[in-house]
This record gives C-alpha cells, sequence and structure tokens, in this order.
C-alpha cells in the first residue's frame, strides 16, 4: 500500500477510527430550522462514503446567547435528537465514525440573530463582530457548563461516537485562555490556572454527562498569531495541563482568530501544509492523539507528516469538500483520479461568509448529495451524437458529464490546450494553484470517453456538417473592448492581454479596476514583480472589495503594498487620454462628484469587464435539434458558474 | 581443570538492520520479508570474539549453534571462516512463533546435548532489546548465568567476571564452570577472516538438527508451546523535530514561514546590475571567491 500511515488505524479514547483522515468541522449553513437537515445527512454521509475514517461535524452551538451564524444547530434543545440519530445512522453505515463539535462562540458573534447580549469573559468586542459583550458573570459561568452538559447528553443520544469541544479560533473557551480577550480579576483570570479554570469547567461538565468510555477532545488554536496572544510555547503548556487532567482523549488544532481570519482558513496564498509545524510543536509534549488541518490537500502530503511524527491525524476539510472520495482513490492509488483543492475559498469560505449554503468552485453537487452525489448519474436513455464547442471549464464539465453517461461526445477548443480563460487566469502572480483546475477535469475528460479536438476554429457550418443531434455552445468570453472612453487608444490593454504577456509596457502603469477580484489585483502584482510602478483606480471603497469573503484581501493588499503599488479609491473613470508616454486617466469621486485628472502614465491596463462570446451560437439558433448555451458564453460570470452550468447540461441532455 | 580445554557453546541470533525502514504486513500479521535486511546480532558475534580469544589460546573448543531457517547458514558459515570449530543450525517448521519460553526449551536441550563448559552470546538484540531466552535455558539447565559482562578470567575452578553495576559502577562476580555469560556489545570487534578462511567455510560443514535430533515433543516447542501468543504488530510513535516558537512580534505570515523554514533562514541573493560584460565580470569574481574556478596562470 502507498500509504501505510494514513490508512492506520488509531484509537481515540475508546473508539477506533479506521484511518487517519478527518473531515474537519466548518459551517455548512445547510441546518433547516436550528435543526439537523436532510442535506446534512448526505453531506456527511458523502464523506463518510468517500472513505474519510472520521467526521466532525460543524459547530454545534450549546447556548442560547450563542447565535453567530443564523443556520447553527442548537444542539441544547432535545428535539435535534432524532434528526441526529438518521445523520449517525447513515454515516455509521459507511464504516466512519461521527463525533459532533459543541461550541460557544463567546465574543465572537453578535447579538442581532439571537436578540440576546454576547457572552465573553471581558467586555472585549471582537475585532470582526465589534460588538462588547456581557462580562460574565459566576452564574452565567456555570450556566455554560451546564449547557455544556446538556448538549453532550444530546450528542450521545444521537447516536455520536464521540464529542469535539470548539476551543479554538472562535470560542469562549479561548477568549477565556487568552490574555487578549480576559481581564479578569477573579479565579477565572490572570494566571494560566485561573484563565483555564472555565475552560476545565466545560470540560469537566461534558466527561460527566457522557461518562469515560465516550471518546471527548478539544480543539485548540494553536497559536493566535497576533502579539499579545497566545503562541505556541503557551499553547503547549495548556494543551499538556488539558492532557492532565486526564479527561480528554484527543486534540484536535486550529490556528489564529478572528485578527487574522485569513490564517484560520488559508488561502491559495498561504502555503501548503501551513499549520504542521505548530502541530508537532504541540505533539511534542503530549501522548495524547494530536490533529493537524490547514492545506493539506494531497495524500502524499499526509503521509509524510505521518511518518515524521509531527502529527496522528490528518484533518482534511476543504480537500474533501472538493474531492469527497480522495481517501478512496488515495487507498487505491488512484492519484490521477483526485480532484485537489486549489484554496480558491469561493464557495466553501465566500459562501458560507455571505450566508450562503456551503459551495464548491469545483464541486457543484456539494450540499446536493441526494440528488447529485456519487452514484447518482444515469446511463443516458438515448446516445445522443454532442458537440462542445470550447474546452474551458464550462465546456470539459459539459463533455465529461455527457461522456459518462453513454453520449457520443466531440469537444472542439480553438487553443491546443483545454482550460480556457483558466490558463490565462493562472498566471496572475499567487494564482497559479488556479490551473489545478484543468488539471483535475482534463485526464477526466479523456476518461469519459470524449474526443478532444484541439487547435479547431470551428465555425457554424463545420458544426452543422457533423449533424449532431445536441450543441453546447461553451465559448466563454473576452474583455470588453471599449468599456470607457478612449479605451481604443494607444498604449491601452487589458489583463488578460497583458497576463499572456503580450503588449510591451511602460514603466509607469495604471490599473483600472472595475473588478475588485483577482483579475485585477493579482494582473497588478504581476506588473508590480516586473519591476513596474502600479497605480490602481477603483470605483469600489478600497482595491480588491471581492477579495474579504475568500480570505485573499489581508495578503494580496499587504504584497501590493510592498511592491509599491498605490491605490486610489470612489473613483468612476470616464476618460482615458493622452498619448503614449503621456496617458491620462479622468474621472470623478463617486461620493464627492469632484473631477480628477491622474497622470502621466506609459501604459494603461483595465480590468473593465468582459463581453460575451455568442456568435456561434446565434449562427446555430434554430438550426440544431438541442442547442444549448453555458458559462461565460451566456453572461460573463466566474468559474463556479461555468463548472455549474456545464454539469448540469452534461446530466440533463 | 586449567590444562583441560573449555568446551564453549557460542549462540548466533539474528537481527534486522536498523538502519534499513520496517514495513508492516497487511494489519500487522508481521514485518514484511522483501526489503529487510537481516545481519548477525553484533553483540552475538563479538560473544563469538570472546570465545575465539580462547580457542587462539589453546584452550578452548568453540561450537555455534544458531535456531532459524536455512538463510541462517550463511551467519554460520562466518562463524566457520573466523575459527569456530564446530557450527549447528537448528531448525524444523514447528517452531515458528515460539515466544521466549519456547525458544529456551530448545537452547536448554541443545545445552544438554552439547555440555558445554561456556555458554556465550550478546548481552542484547540490536533490534529487540533484551532477549530472556539464553537466560532462561541456563536456568532450566541449573547453570548460573551473569549479564551485562565486560571481561572474564579464569581460575581455578571457576570464573572471574567483570559486569556492570548499578548506576555505571563495575561489580566483579565469581563463578563456578559450567555458566552462561552475555557479553556487553562493542567490548571486541569481531574479527575479519581471511579470503582463504572465507573460501573454505563455503564447505565447511553446517549440521542441521531437527526435532529429532532434539529430542523434543512439538508441543513444547512454536507457537503450540508458547505461553504469549503474536496479537497485532504495529510502528511506534514516531518523535517529531523540535519546534521553537517564532518571535510573536512578527507579522503572523512572517511567523508561519519561520514555523515552515524551522527557523532556518534562505541566504539572500545578490542582484548585480549592468552591462552584459559588467554583470559577466561580477559573475566570474564570485565564483573565483567561491574556490570554483582551478588556480591558473592570467
Amino acid at each position: 500500500m502507498m500509504f501505510q500511515h494514513l490508512f492506520s488505524p488509531l484509537k481515540l479514547g475508546s473508539v477506533e477510527v479506521k484511518n487517519r483522515i478527518s473531515f474537519q468541522p466548518h459551517l455548512t449553513n445547510l441546518a433547516v430550522k436550528n435543526l439537523p437537515s436532510e442535506r446534512q445527512m448526505y453531506y456527511w454521509g458523502e464523506r463518510a462514503k468517500g472513505g474519510a475514517g472520521l467526521i466532525i461535524t460543524e459547530e454545534l452551538t450549546v447556548h442560547p446567547t450563542d447565535m453567530a451564524y443564523e443556520k447553527l444547530i442548537d444542539v441544547y434543545h432535545a428535539e435535534v435528537v432524532p434528526g441526529f440519530r438518521k445523520v449517525t445512522d447513515y454515516v455509521h453505515q459507511f464504516d466512519a465514525k461521527i463525533f459532533a463539535q459543541l461550541n460557544h462562540n463567546g465574543q465572537q458573534g453578535d447579538g442581532s440573530i439571537s436578540r440576546l447580549p454576547v457572552w465573553a469573559p471581558s467586555p472585549i468586542p471582537d475585532v470582526l463582530f465589534r460588538e462588547t459583550p456581557k462580562e460574565m458573570e459566576h452564574e452565567d459561568i456555570e450556566e455554560v457548563a451546564r449547557y455544556f452538559a446538556l448538549s453532550a447528553v444530546h450528542v450521545r443520544e444521537g447516536g455520536f461516537d464521540g464529542i469535539e469541544l470548539q476551543f479554538g479560533h472562535s470560542s469562549l473557551a479561548r477568549q477565556f485562555l487568552s490574555p487578549l480577550t480576559n481581564f479578569r480579576s477573579d479565579e477565572y483570570g490572570g494566571s494560566l490556572e485561573n484563565r483555564m479554570r472555565a475552560p476545565l469547567k466545560f470540560i469537566s461538565a461534558v466527561r460527566k454527562a457522557v461518562g469515560a468510555d465516550f471518546p471527548v477532545g478539544i480543539r485548540m488554536c494553536a497559536d493566535e498569531m497576533i502579539p499579545g496572544g497566545l503562541d505556541l510555547a503557551q499553547v503547549q503548556e495548556i494543551c499538556a495541563r488539558f492532557e492532565a487532567s486526564g479527561l480528554i482523549d484527543f486534540m484536535d488544532l486550529s490556528i489564529a482568530t478572528f485578527y487574522n481570519l485569513y490564517l484560520v482558513e488559508g488561502s491559495m496564498h498561504t502555503p501548503l501544509g501551513y499549520t504542521i509545524p505548530l502541530a508537532a510543536g504541540v505533539r511534542e509534549r503530549l501522548k495524547l492523539p494530536v490533529f493537524c488541518t490547514g492545506r493539506i490537500n494531497d495524500p502524499v502530503m499526509a503521509e509524510k507528516v505521518l511518518a515524521g511524527g509531527q502529527a496522528d491525524m490528518i484533518g482534511m476539510c476543504r480537500a474533501l469538500i472538493c474531492d469527497p472520495f480522495l481517501p478512496k482513490k488515495a487507498q487505491e492509488g488512484r492519484l490521477e483520479d483526485i480532484r485537489y483543492c486549489i484554496a480558491c475559498n469561493q464557495g466553501c469560505i465566500g459562501r458560507i461568509g455571505m450566508n450562503k449554503s456551503l459551495g464548491c468552485v469545483q464541486n457543484p453537487a456539494i450540499g446536493r448529495e441526494k440528488e447529485w452525489g456519487e452514484g447518482t448519474l444515469e446511463r443516458a436513455a438515448v446516445k445522443k451524437k454532442v458537440t462542445v464547442v470550447g474546452g474551458g471549464p464550462a465546456g470539459m464539465w459539459a463533455a465529461k458529464m455527457a461522456g459518462r453517461r453513454g453520449h457520443d461526445v466531440t469537444l472542439y477548443d480553438r487553443n491546443e490546450t483545454l482550460g480556457g480563460q483558466v490558463r490565462t487566469a493562472m498566471k496572475g502572480t499567487g494564482r497559479d494553484e488556479f490551473g489545478v483546475i484543468i488539471r483535475n477535469e482534463k485526464e477526466q475528460v479523456d476518461k469519459a470517453g470524449v474526443r478532444v479536438k484541439l487547435g479547431a476554429e470551428v465555425t457554424a457550418g463545420q458544426v452543422l456538417a457533423d449533424k449532431p443531434e445536441v450543441v453546447i455552445v461553451a465559448t466563454g468570453s473576452v474583455p470588453k473592448e471599449h468599456p470607457v472612453g478612449g479605451a481604443d487608444g494607444p498604449s491601452v490593454y487589458n489583463v488578460w492581454q497583458v497576463l499572456d504577456g503580450k503588449p510591451e509596457l511602460g514603466q509607469k502603469v495604471c490599473l483600472i479596476d472595475y473588478d475588485g477580484h483577482h483579475r485585477a489585483t493579482a494582473t497588478a502584482e504581476f506588473l508590480a514583480d516586473q519591476g513596474k510602478t502600479v497605480h490602481m483606480i477603483t470605483s469600489s471603497l478600497f482595491i480588491g472589495a471581492e477579495l474579504g469573503p475568500t480570505q485573499d484581501l489581508y495578503l494580496t493588499r499587504q504584497r501590493l503594498l510592498q511592491k509599491g503599488t498605490t491605490f486610489t479609491p470612489d473613483i468612476a473613470v470616464m476618460e482615458i487620454g493622452g498619448e503614449t508616454g503621456a496617458k491620462t486617466v479622468k474621472g470623478f469621486n463617486v461620493y464627492s462628484n469632484v473631477w480628477e485628472e491622474w497622470g502621466p502614465f506609459d501604459s494603461i491596463v483595465l480590468a473593465m469587464g468582459q463581453r460575451v462570446e455568442e456568435a456561434l451560437y446565434k449562427e446555430l439558433k434554430g438550426k440544431v435539434k438541442e442547442l444549448y448555451r453555458i458559462g461565460d458564453s451566456v453572461a460573463p460570470r466566474k468559474v463556479d458558474m461555468a463548472i455549474w452550468e456545464g454539469h448540469r447540461v452534461g446530466r440533463e441532455i | 581443570m586449567s590444562n583441560s580445554k573449555l568446551n564453549i557453546l557460542v549462540l548466533l541470533r539474528e537481527v534486522c538492520d536498523p538502519r534499513t525502514p520496517v514495513r508492516l504486513m497487511e494489519k500487522g500479521a508481521g514485518i514484511r520479508d522483501k526489503e529487510v535486511r537481516r545481519i548477525p546480532n553484533p553483540a552475538d558475534l563479538g560473544a563469538l570474539e570472546q570465545a575465539l580469544g580462547f580457542r587462539d589460546a589453546g584452550s578452548a573448543q568453540v561450537t555455534v549453534v544458531a535456531v532459524g531457517p536455512k538463510r541462517l547458514d550463511d551467519s554460520l558459515r562466518l562463524a566457520l571462516s573466523m575459527g569456530a570449530d564446530r557450527v549447528i543450525r537448528i531448525w524444523d517448521g514447528g517452531l515458528k512463533g515460539g515466544d521466549a519460553v519456547a525458544e529456551a526449551r530448545v537452547l536448554s536441550r541443545a545445552i544438554e546435548i552439547l555440555k558445554p563448559d561456556l555458554f556465550f552470546c550478546g548481552n542484547r538484540l540490536l533490534d529487540r532489546g533484551s532477549d530472556p531466552a539464553p537466560a532462561v535455558a541456563a536456568a532450566a539447565r541449573g547453570i548460573p548465568y551473569v549479564t551485562a559482562a565486560l571481561s572474564l578470567a579464569r581460575f581455578e575452578g571457576g570464573l572471574e567476571i567483570l559486569r556492570k553495576g548499578d548506576k555505571g559502577a563495575r561489580l566483579k562476580v565469581a563463578t563456578s564452570i559450567p555458566c552462561a555469560v552475555f557479553f556487553e556489545d562493542g567490548l571486541r570487534d569481531p574479527r575479519y577472516p581471511s579470503q582463504d578462511a572465507l573460501m573454505r567455510s563455503v564447505e565447511g560443514k553446517v549440521e542441521s538438527w531437527g526435532l529429532p535430533e532434539l529430542g523434543l515433543p512439538f508441543w513444547e516447542l512454536g507457537g503450540t508451546g508458547a505461553l504469549l501468543q503474536e496479537a497485532e504488530y504495529g510502528l511506534p510513535r514516531p518523535n517529531p523535530l523540535r519546534v521553537t516558537t517564532p518571535d510573536a512580534n512578527l507579522p503572523a505570515y512572517e511567523r508561519i514561514l519561520a514555523l515552515l523554514s524551522g527557523g532556518i533562514k534562505a541566504r539572500e541573493g545578490k542582484m548585480h546590475t549592468g552591462s552584459v560584460e559588467d554583470v559577466a565580470d561580477g559573475l566570474f569574481r564570485i565564483i573565483k571567491a567561491e574556490g570554483l574556478l582551478p588556480e591558473t596562470q592570467g
């Protein structure tokens, strides 16, 4: 076997988990009426089916004062038990264990949903939610401990195999432990012993409620990563003391807090496996099994971590959101079939942050496993001759899905390789992993029996000459030719031209950012890396306005500033003028309505939107039995929609 | 007694070379034979060297015994080439899966048959550490045994042995003959046999004993005779490298990088700008300064 450590069993207290892969807790927004839902059952079940040894649910809220997110499950209500029974029964049939995570978010939430004040050790507002909490009185602490215990009973009755207590990046317990949030002068604050008193109370209440034979572990924040907060050395000591209490069975880890949320859920801009040394550091001091999570999206890396003794359990979260069957594929040695997570964070973190249901750019079936999960794809009743034009993500998915269903599929692309706009986007600085999307699908397209014809610019006539029954147009989009006055003048380029390295740009560049996303910022950085002086003008309040939800904003802006890029926000750009070497940008402030002019610049780069490539579609309309248009050729959007529509049409034809 | 020749029996055991990684069979059924390198236990070879010391002085005759399958003949031929007088390999399919007690029964019987004055082997095994079988065998025969021996001297009617005592102290013990002595590793380097001796050993006789030669009932041996049964093999939890906490005042991202690099800082690159000639000149100077160019004239 290739991964002998990864697929060796591990004991967590009284429970043996069949392998070292844990599907880690994360919000799904799939609960209905604050109760476990059918969608969650299939969602967690799919990961169990895919071979993960352990599933840990999303945080379940233990007390009414904690309603940080609207769609949390209120585990302190006994009503949750029947739903959880269904969930755990479903998961157990795949020989996986399922633990429940219990949490109180403390001040890392607000009272807008619960209509109650939030509780915390000290009246220090969280940096993200900015609501001053109520300083907990002694009876409040006792009450939370009691609710933890009550919730634990519901968990056990719900058929779970164990409990994880969230003491990590977002939790009341960590707020008690951390000198940044605990300024109490009573027996719950001050010395480490005092700061540990409330968390230990929660643990012992839970242990008492579930008995000695039920696995209980905690998820600790391995390092708060902020001056004055808990660092690894302090956490090592805390963990050792928790272990010494004899009340817990395992130590799961997370990193950072809301001060640096971009590290809690590291994006493509953070290194793979960026938390591994912290897990190794904690494990140095403990006998208990230690978990490690954080961009370990690859079984090879996971095996190395285990073999090197840096952790005992590999937490995979986004890796299994993207490909629930990663464990099974790894075990069978089918590494080429694994769909690797690229940490684009658009569906999983971006959507959750905006209170939408969980998504994944590369996995349209997410949250719809009942309808679209493994084993739901049926062979087409009638084999059709299908032509797909355009080999970007939309076209690749449509061809792959149609091919898998037994259709006779031909995929045309005018370029020499598949990938469409992804091939250009991945050239932006820090975006190279985006290209993994192509790697993930290319082989699957071949395996689905699709005939791929590259370097083939097809006309409507050629398409019709093949007499296809179905034509799917996925011709994508191109940057708008004339988004603003003067855009047709000399030395004005769009981001795609720049990333493809075609034009020779001058030293001083102005980039107009109406995109707010990587298209603009990664191009600006791409230019800054070439030693150019880049100035960015945007109509938004700030550069990178779309990068907040995906946790890309912080590091993107940090690097842009380090590389000398300057920003002007709030500007509606109306006119680009001047000659090469003395280009100017004219516009007005959208708030003050005052006009201004910037320049001179050597070159101007526009990130001002795309337009559809629909000529082929229009020509074919009315001439083919079944004609579909998907992805950017319908309306230019992001890659998630391209894949979504490709997947859907491939299933439906 | 001092004039008569001592009859020394040396036990040679094989161990896994710890330098190659161990891989387990499916479900921990055992250790995979493939890729495993087996070597004679170094401490046993050291014990053999002690015995051969007596033989060189003309005061001993040395018999080497090994318990195990055919592949152990190689180790025994090595013993022959080093100078052993007689080598015996004991094996039978029924000996498989035995614990220390079952193995001790075999050794005890061998001692009973061969009646050695001295029974030597290494104090510890290179891979598994202590092996109680030789001591149990000696006890079963009612002869004294001395562990952690460092040196021995013969005197009228017995031996005086220097052994390791508590907390690094040395302890002298006296014992009568026959007795068993288990030597610490590394006291004497096993001799390197000559090419001629090696060639002779290829033709030399390795006696092979089975259950009939031992005259032991099968139910006392191997897996059936063992008091302990093997359940499952696993690998121990490895210890990671030590991790140091980075400076808390560094920006978070730099702390992550410091953690990932293990505190090692990459050497900064140097930029040389200028004309092509200047850059080439600069490169040449660096290469020369690094001593990468042979010294030449001009």
